[in-house]
């Protein structure tokens, strides 16, 4: 491990580059024409600044970094809206279709459906998938620790790529399949580790 | 090759968001406000009970007397399974003890001073964590609901295809829908990397229990504790044997020596006062996101080994840095600050989220005042809500029915939204009597 200052010294420099990439950002999105320089100026810095936070002090470093830009884009923020004057622009009426109107169909049963797939459904395929990932991870050589947190992190991500997929696609075929084959290729991994060990 | 997002993609991006916000931004809500709050606990703690001892360090020796002392005063009972003893920290500078049957503060010296009250910051995690459900169904709702976050931060993203160009642009003057949607889409984009973290570290946290059950099932013949050995080490054989108090002075003075750079914030004590007795020592790292290294004594105090939580395998390591990453304690008060502040612009991001949709509504003819009556109610209320249970906790003490307190009043403001005919507004009186409850919570803290 470096040293406690070089370790502080490359963090500062990393925050100060985390904060300068939003600036270069800022000045970047807000120029008439889009320019590469600067967009490549702003994305440079933020990388340069991830990786000297990364190189400090690994992930604690990275974390430090990404809150000091955030942050600055935070203030970028609030000084745009306190220079916002009232503007008449006409907001989007687009619909959601979550709730009938006029005299649309309740649709209740397709509503509660909709809810088992993307809720207890889904939850189990991405049970099934982390458990899959985990299997598969320990044959090819990760040790226990490395598969079980694979399982215990992959679960939640599966799910809300689940979610998001049956969604996307809205007609019930193509959602089915969206659950059915990640479940079942899940299955088999799971089933050929067992045949296996 | 074009770089546009299809039309259709965005609207289906766009519909899916509503869907998954339409459906948990209510409880996302309370859970993303009492997290926000949660990020000060040991402010809390210390604001709940100022007069308790502070100390900037103790030494081995009185924390071995504060064991002696504690676990004398349980003569009697059945006896203990775990010992934890808190060593002071920065954040939370005190010697509290908590074992199966009592928390106590104990002085510099190792005397047991006062029982620990902290009845109210233990309110507010229990109500991040679980909702207040009891058993394990709490923690797999607020896991699903991290889940849903990370839709939400997805389908968000797909829903937003001018995300870089708009990334600073605030309307916020503007009427008729402009304002809100522009503060939901900058305060959303911006704070994405702080959601996903959020939201991931939390689903990971809270489906744990869920996972941990169908890591064991499949690979570890049912044990649960064997699927978590890998990754935070197992306890150690049980032996009911009766045997003296292990020497944890003996353990810390070990830590001063061995590892100068380190600090010890807990003592654990496995089966005290029986042969199969172990000492774990929790010591953070400085400049590392994970929550600390459990170092392995045996009853006389040599060191055995550590888990490898500092330096085993990645997992282990990305694992206990779940926790830190998700409560913001890594980096002292700025950091705190910090993620109370990105934790505000999430609950602005949830609250707009649905009034938007409302509007939208609205817009098109579809008026629902009571509707929009009870989203307000929670919105506002809930933090009202929270105000009152603090307030409780000021006026009644420790023992105040905090749980009751914030249901019932939340529930009845909701309702109230709900029921009240749809011209009067519940939104202006709800937020003028938060801004008094928030005048009185900070007298109550300077007083």
């Amino acid at each position: 491990m470096i040293d406690v200052p070089l370790c502080n010294g490359l963090i500062g420099i990393g925050a100060l580059c985390g904060g300068g990439a939003v600036l270069s950002l800022r000045l970047a999105w807000g120029l008439p024409m889009r320019s590469a320089r600067r967009n490549g100026m702003g994305w440079g810095l933020l990388l340069a600044g991830l990786g000297l936070g990364a190189t400090g002090a690994g992930a604690w470093g990275v974390a430090a970094v990404t809150i000091t830009a955030t942050a600055t884009a935070f203030l970028c923020l609030a000084y745009a809206g306190l220079r916002a004057r009232p503007g008449k622009a006409v907001a989007s009426n687009r619909r959601a279709h979550m709730l009938p109107e006029q005299r649309e169909p309740l649709r209740i049963g397709g509503r509660l459906l909709s809810f088992v797939l993307i809720v207890p459904l889904a939850m189990l395929v991405a049970l099934l998938a982390g458990l899959a990932l985990r299997a598969g991870a320990v044959r090819l050589g990760a040790g226990e620790a490395d598969g079980n947190i694979l399982s215990l992190f992959g679960m939640p991500l599966i799910w809300a790529l689940l979610v998001g997929a049956l969604l996307l696609w809205p007609r019930r075929r193509r959602q089915w399949a969206v659950l059915g084959v990640p479940a079942l290729l899940s299955a088999l991994m799971l089933f050929l580790d067992r045949a296996v060990a | 090759m074009s770089r546009t997002i299809p039309k259709t993609l965005v609207q289906q991006g766009l519909s899916a968001h509503a869907a998954i916000g339409l459906l948990a931004s209510a409880l996302l809500y309370i859970v993303c406000l009492t997290g926000m709050v949660t990020v000060l606990y040991e402010e809390w703690q210390r604001w709940e009970q100022p007069d308790a001892p502070e100390m900037s360090a103790v030494s081995p020796d009185a924390v071995q007397r504060g064991i002696t002392a504690v676990l004398a005063s349980e003569k009697g009972r059945k006896s203990t399974e775990h010992l934890y003893v808190h060593l002071p920290t920065s954040a939370l500078p005190r010697t509290t003890i908590t074992t199966d049957h009592q928390a106590v503060h104990v002085d510099a010296t190792g005397a047991i001073a006062a029982k620990e009250l902290n009845g109210w910051s233990e309110f507010l995690l229990n109500l991040h964590y679980t909702l207040n459900i009891p058993g394990m169904i709490g923690g797999i709702v607020v896991g699903a609901l991290g889940a849903m976050m990370v839709a939400l931060t997805l389908t968000g993203v797909i829903a937003h295809p001018r995300i870089f160009r708009d990334a600073f642009r605030l309307r916020a003057r503007d009427k008729g829908g402009i304002g809100l949607a522009d503060w939901h889409n900058r305060l959303g984009v911006w704070s994405l990397p702080f959601a996903l973290a959020l939201a991931l570290t939390g689903a990971m946290i809270g489906l744990a229990s869920v996972n941990g059950y169908g890591l064991a099932q499949s690979f570890y013949k049912g044990d649960v504790e064997a699927a978590y050995a890998p990754i935070f080490g197992a306890e150690g054989k049980p032996d009911a044997k009766s045997a003296p108090l292990p020497n944890v002075a003996a353990a810390l003075k070990v830590m001063t020596v061995r590892f100068p750079e380190l600090r010890p914030t807990y003592v654990i004590l496995h089966e005290p006062g029986t042969a199969g007795q172990m000492v774990q020592v929790l010591a953070t790292h400085p400049h590392r996101l994970i929550y600390g290294e459990n170092y392995n004594f045996d009853a006389t105090g040599h060191l055995l080994n550590h888990v490898g939580l500092s330096d085993g395998a990645i997992g282990q390591q990305a694992a206990a840095s779940t926790y830190n990453l998700h409560f913001g304690n890594y980096g002292g008060l700025p950091v705190k600050i910090a993620y109370v502040l990105f934790g505000l612009a999430l609950c602005v991001v949830i609250a707009t989220g649905v009034s938007i949709w409302l509007g939208k509504r609205e817009r098109r003819g579809f008026a629902q005042p009571r509707l929009r009556n009870g989203w307000n109610a929670l919105v506002w209320g809930t933090g009202l809500a929270l105000i009152t249970t603090w307030l409780a906790r000021w006026q009644i003490g420790n023992d105040a029915p905090f749980m009751a307190i914030f249901w019932v009043s939340l529930a009845l403001m909701v309702a109230a939204g709900f029921a009240l005919p749809g011209h009067v507004r519940v939104r202006q009186p709800l937020q003028t009597m938060l801004a008094g409850g928030l005048a009185l919570t900070l007298g109550s803290l300077l007083t």
